[in-house]
């Protein structure tokens, strides 16, 4: 099983890959706070969070559920602060949230008063960019997530998977340096959900971002990465980082299954996750 | 439909996998309902001492005098003088005061209990204080106009700010947007429909406190001709003013309910 699923992290020592998203030393601690209002206990979420993505590859984050995996992606987006560590988007370090980073949300949080275009302009108007502008990138971007003809819709008028559908192209559409995607198709039904990841693979192709994917469902992280980090939980520390030997164009997700070596790496992932000792 | 599709049940006791278009028939019993009941007034009302009551042809007698006479129409547009201007004067100034206090912590600190104060009192109790302040004319009664329809538009404005979703706050963080930004982009939109709804209960308490004004000053206005025909104990003159507030209470809320829908017809997509 070993020979199959690489342990050491190659890409690393390839000194040509641009590193995209440097994430070192991250910490995190809540405090819980009794009914009364005081600090009763503080709770430890992330220790010591440190991985690299680079250029042009899809990551996924993955982890049993209160792992933490979900407050890493905000910390990186700039959504949640972290007590210490750096955040660093093109090798450049980044505070607070920044246009850099594209982020999908677990719910499509489309702004329901705004039609499809106005929902993907929605970051291009932040920046000050002309209407006419916006509008052509916006409509770009909604033919390459397939929606070209529901630009004047509005979100309550589509389906949830239309709605992750304009999340994704709201994110790109203000051409991030590295998508932050949060469980994005979690909400959405098994045969929805599929034909997205699908999707998503081929919007990758044609756009080459560099993406970073939170999920707790092994088969989509093992059909959609090129790594997969697991995270370990109470508090969230990097597991392992699992390189995966598939490559270029690959077959739809239920032939992929069928596949030993998928079956392979799904069983060694899962036995990571469940090898988590309960206190750590 | 076709009698060769089914089988084992008569035609009409095929059950609707939805009711089909159920609209006429509820119109229907709508009218009977409504033809029975006027019905029943003119039988009933005719056998009570008119002193009493009124019945509907006699009503409609007294409409038509009013109105040749010009009497209606006069009282008519005075009270919507003050009704439209108050009422527009205390939305404005609700939805301003509705958004700083939803928006600022401190703001709401200061005024909170004033306002619970004011809402929970019926305000129309310091009538007779405001003619104090104000007089018998136009002033006071537009004030008693405002005070009463300014304290739900605040409130609503002020529960709408609050209660924007924290996810459509985070999309604004996540995508870097200002302070200012993610107020006039996000919060702003979002509290639109709460305005409305405020605006539209306002309506109502608009209405009642022109009456209560005209009552107590007297003077002019629909309220002013019911108490005339009242004191002069024409029954049936005095009911038209009041269908006539009837009818501008159903306009008006009317106009409202329609207006909130197209603001946010994403609000109403569950129950139509």
């Amino acid at each position: 099983m070993n020979q199959i699923v690489l342990k050491e992290d190659v890409m690393t020592a390839n000194p040509a890959r641009k590193v995209k998203l440097g994430v070192s030393g991250i910490n995190k601690t809540f405090r819980i706070r009794n009914a009364n209002g005081q600090p009763s206990s503080l709770l430890p979420v992330l220790r010591d969070i440190r991985f690299d993505v680079y250029e042009n590859e899809v990551v996924s984050l993955i982890g049993e559920s209160g792992c933490g995996k979900t407050t890493l992606l905000r910390t990186i987006q700039g959504l949640v602060r972290h007590d210490s560590g750096t955040i660093s988007v093109d090798g450049k370090e980044v505070k607070g949230a920044g246009r850099d980073r594209g982020f999908v949300f677990q719910q499509p949080s489309l702004l329901p008063w705004r039609t499809a275009r106005e929902n993907v302009e929605f970051g291009l108007e932040l920046q000050g960019m002309a209407a006419g502008e916006r509008a052509e990138r916006a409509k770009r971007l909604l033919a390459l997530v397939g929606l070209g003809h529901a630009a004047e819709q509005f979100p309550h008028q589509l389906s949830g998977g239309m709605q992750q559908r304009i999340g994704l192209a709201r994110a790109l559409a203000i051409d991030p340096t590295i998508l932050l995607m949060d469980e994005p198709f979690s909400a959405l039904d098994a045969q929805t959900r599929e034909v997205l990841q699908k999707e998503l693979l081929r919007i990758q192709a044609e756009t080459r971002k560099t993406i970073l994917f939170v999920t707790h469902d092994l088969d989509e992280a093992i059909y959609l990465s090129n790594r997969i980090i697991v995270l370990g939980a109470k508090p969230g520390r990097v597991k392992e980082v699992i390189t995966l030997p598939f490559s270029g164009e690959r077959p739809e997700l239920p032939v992929m299954r069928g596949d030993p070596e998928f079956q392979a790496i799904r069983t060694r992932i899962w036995d990571l996750i469940r090898s988590t000792p309960a206190n750590s | 439909m076709t009698s060769t599709t089914f089988i084992g049940a008569a035609d009409d006791l095929i059950e609707d996998l939805e009711p089909a278009a159920p609209v006429k028939r509820y119109w229907l019993v709508r009218l009977v309902s409504i033809v029975a009941v006027l019905a029943i007034w003119e039988v009933a009302g005719r056998q009570v001492n008119p002193l009493f009551m009124a019945y509907p042809s006699d009503i409609v007698h007294a409409a038509y005098r009013m109105i040749a006479s010009g009497e209606l129409l006069a009282a008519f547009l005075d009270s919507m003088k003050t009704l439209t201007l108050g009422f527009i004067l205390a939305s404005i100034a609700g939805v301003v005061l509705g958004l700083l206090i939803g928006r600022y912590r401190y703001v709401d600190a200061a005024t909170d209990w004033l306002v619970n104060a004011l809402y929970a009192t019926p305000l129309v109790a310091i009538t007779p204080l405001v003619i104090l302040w104000f007089g018998l004319g136009f002033p006071a009664k537009l004030f008693i106009v405002f005070i009463l329809a300014v304290f739900p538009v605040l409130i609503n404005t002020a529960s709408g700010v609050r209660n924007v979703a924290g996810q459509l706050i985070d999309v604004g963080t996540a995508f870097a947007a200002t302070e200012r930004q993610i107020f006039g982009k996000i919060i702003l939109p979002a509290a639109l429909p709460f305005m409305m709804t405020g605006i539209r209960l306002g309506i109502g308490r608009a209405i009642i406190g022109m009456v209560v004004a005209e009552f107590f000053t007297a003077i002019n206005g629909l309220g002013a001709l019911i108490i005339k025909y009242g004191n002069q104990f024409e029954t049936a003159a005095m009911f038209v003013p009041i269908l006539c507030l009837m009818l501008m209470g159903v306009v008006y809320t009317t106009i409202a309910l329609r207006f909130e829908h197209w603001v946010a017809p994403w609000r109403f997509t569950d129950d139509e």
